[in-house]
């Protein structure tokens, strides 16, 4: 590379701060190229990499006072240097060469800093084609306007040699989709602004980078730079009000340290292929707003509804979604006294009718009696406001292995074979939390695997997947568990906070209730009306 | 009662086990009644004696020691659990009676299992339906 380009004739005046380089005038491409050479060249000028660290210089010469700084200094000493900081008197070796250094650069880091712009610049081979330079640098300033028109991206358009290291510091040490590498920028791009709100929409991402996700944890605000004088309102906390926008991709599972993000008040998943939440959303206390609209839920997890009634969640819009309608589930429980039904002239008219539709008409007419909320004068009671449990449908049990026992006899069964349920977890289930909270366990790969007995492989996967999503709390005692026990839906009706709707439910409204999903860890943790003692 | 570690009992070759194990089989039938503790016997010969209904957590040992299927283990009270070496049978008899103790207990603390003998549990665990 460096027989590529002439060398620049040394320049008389020097950039003494890389910060003075303007990089928006014109030809500024060119002039920053030859200075990040330079740079490298000149290595014990002030104008450094900032990933240096400062030198030094001492002054033990006499002649070297304040007074007479500029003073030439007489005999043989020059003043020594030093490196790193002052306190530390480690005296440059004068032997290293700068050579060492660049050996050792050469090596990737795998760190690749937004504010870096002469990355961007070194992609440039021949000053043939700065417009392309200029292009890349726009998008990195400004990842809105790439994202919008990902395929007019310039290296897309035709070959343009890219020296393939450089390239690699660009997309971040790996082979990454567009997508990812465009969402990278616009997270960097907050982090670097202090940015709270990160708009990651319609990017037709398909997963989420998980050390992007992590990388929001360390989100913080910048504090205003005002002119004085500076107002009390100059003053405020610097804890982000972090807000993330993922609409319109195609997520299919989400990252568990999305759900790390303590500070996370917005989170807009609209329009993804998500099939269900995990239930480590419960860390997310701080949430305000969330949507899960149009997506392929069928349920909720139990640990939304403890957000919706004891957190902050007050914005959440489930609907539209592919939910388990309560009209077509089978309920075991209902928790609401049916009001008073006018069924009794009904049964007589329809005396001569089919059985059957009688039935079924009796069914429809007690159903929409449950649903109905109570009627009341004047101001709404207290219960309407809050989420009501509507009805409780089956559990289904499930074995020490991980099977379902799909109908109730099975426990009967149990009974008479005196397994009474308990809250004690098994042996097989005591192992696997040991398992799961060790360390090594992420990086079990598939072939070593197989060579565990055939009886263990599928509970390591459990465990592994576990693990993936970030543990699993029992809805009943709060434990944390591997292999669930017992599972059950809870309709609830949420009315009162979907869509940010803030207003009580009307007197003899119809309720729309919600599937929530809730896991039990023992088969002694079930609802009470259905435990078998 | 469980009598603490392995290293406390004294390994007795196969002969001398045989040989107990005639004069115990002799003497329950002559005392003819079932023994509130049992004997699990490890594959290297290391024995713990627990109670009965700890032991009965696991549907293996229930089913060997069940009284009406003449069994030897259910004559004798002594199970020779072939496929648990005395490191995992101790953790084993541990967690038995954990189980007994906090049965119907909530926010119990899980017991301690060292990571070195998860898998071997784990295999334990399916051998012993527990």
């Amino acid at each position: 590379m460096d027989n590529e380009v002439p060398l620049p004739p040394p320049r008389r005046l020097r950039h003494r701060s890389p910060a003075r380089a303007n990089p928006s005038a014109p030809g500024s491409v060119a002039s920053s190229f030859r200075k990040s050479r330079r740079l490298s060249r000149f290595d014990d000028r002030s104008s450094q990499p900032s990933s240096d660290t400062a030198l030094f210089s001492s002054d033990d010469v006499p002649a070297s006072g304040l007074e007479n700084y500029n003073a030439p200094v007489s005999g043989p000493g020059r003043k020594r240097r030093y490196r790193g900081t002052w306190w530390g008197e480690q005296v440059q070796d004068p032997k290293r060469k700068r050579a060492d250094f660049k050996e050792k650069r050469n090596v990737d880091s795998g760190v690749w800093m937004g504010s870096d712009e002469s990355v961007a610049e070194s992609l440039l081979t021949s000053e043939d084609s700065p417009a392309w330079g200029e292009d890349l640098l726009k998008t990195v300033l400004d990842p809105r306007a790439s994202g919008r028109a990902p395929t007019e991206l310039p290296f897309l358009r035709g070959p343009v040699p890219i020296p393939a290291p450089s390239w690699q510091i660009v997309a971040n040490g790996n082979d990454e989709s567009e997508e990812h590498q465009f969402a990278r920028k616009v997270v960097n791009d907050c982090l670097e602004k202090g940015e709270e709100s990160i708009d990651l929409g319609n990017l037709n991402m398909k997963t989420l980078p998980k050390d992007m996700v992590q990388s929001l944890q360390h989100l913080t605000k910048l504090p205003s730079m005002r002119e004085p004088p500076i107002s009390e309102n100059a003053y405020f906390s610097l804890q982000p009000f972090l807000r993330i926008y993922l609409p319109n991709n195609s997520l299919a599972t989400l990252p568990r340290e999305l759900f790390e993000l303590k500070d996370l008040r917005v989170l807009s998943l609209r329009s993804n292929k998500l099939t269900s939440i995990p239930c480590t959303i419960r860390d997310l206390t701080a949430l305000q707003v969330l949507n899960l609209s149009v997506n392929r839920l069928s349920h909720l997890p139990w640990e939304l509804l403890v957000l919706l009634q004891k957190g902050e969640l007050k914005h959440f819009t489930p609907r539209p979604n592919p939910f388990l309608l309560i009209e077509d589930a089978d309920i075991v429980e209902w928790h609401r006294k049916p009001n008073e039904i006018p069924n009794e002239k009904d049964s007589n008219s329809y005396d001569d009718d089919d059985n059957k539709d009688n039935n079924d008409e009796g069914d429809k007419e007690l159903l929409q009696s449950h649903v109905t909320f109570t009627e009341y004068e004047g101001t709404p009671p207290d219960e309407a406001w809050a989420a009501i449990h509507v009805a409780t449908g089956p559990i289904i049990l499930y074995n020490m292995d991980g099977k379902p026992i799909r109908n109730t006899q099975p426990t009967r069964l149990a009974k008479a074979q005196q397994t009474p349920s308990t809250n004690a977890p098994s042996l097989r289930e005591l192992s696997l939390r040991a398992l799961w909270k060790h360390p090594g366990l992420d990086s079990i790969t598939e072939e070593e695997k197989l060579e565990f007995p055939s009886l263990v492989i599928p509970l390591l996967s459990l465990a592994q997947d576990v693990r993936a999503d970030g543990g699993w709390y029992c809805s009943v005692c709060q434990r944390e568990f591997v292999s669930r026990r017992a599972e059950w839906m809870e309709w609830w009706d949420c009315t009162p906070h979907e869509n940010g709707m803030k207003r009580p439910r009307a007197s003899g409204e119809k309720m729309r209730p919600l599937p929530f999903k809730r896991y039990g860890c023992s088969w002694a943790c079930v609802p009470d009306s259905q435990r078998v003692d | 009662m469980w009598h603490g570690p392995p290293s406390r009992h004294v390994y007795k070759p196969v002969e001398d086990r045989r040989l107990r194990d005639l004069h115990a089989s002799t003497r329950t039938s002559m005392a003819s009644t079932i023994s509130e503790y049992v004997t699990l016997v490890s594959c290297d010969g290391f024995e713990f004696i627990i109670p009965r209904s700890a032991a009965c957590v696991s549907g293996t040992i229930r089913r060997m020691l069940d009284p009406s299927s003449k069994f030897s283990e259910a004559i004798t009270g002594r199970c020779t659990l072939e496929t648990l070496t005395g490191i995992v049978l101790e953790k084993v008899c541990e967690y038995l009676l954990f189980n007994e103790k906090h049965k119907d207990q909530a926010n119990v603390s899980d017991m301690d299992i060292p990571p070195e003998l998860c898998l071997e549990l784990l295999m334990a665990a399916d051998y012993l339906d527990t």
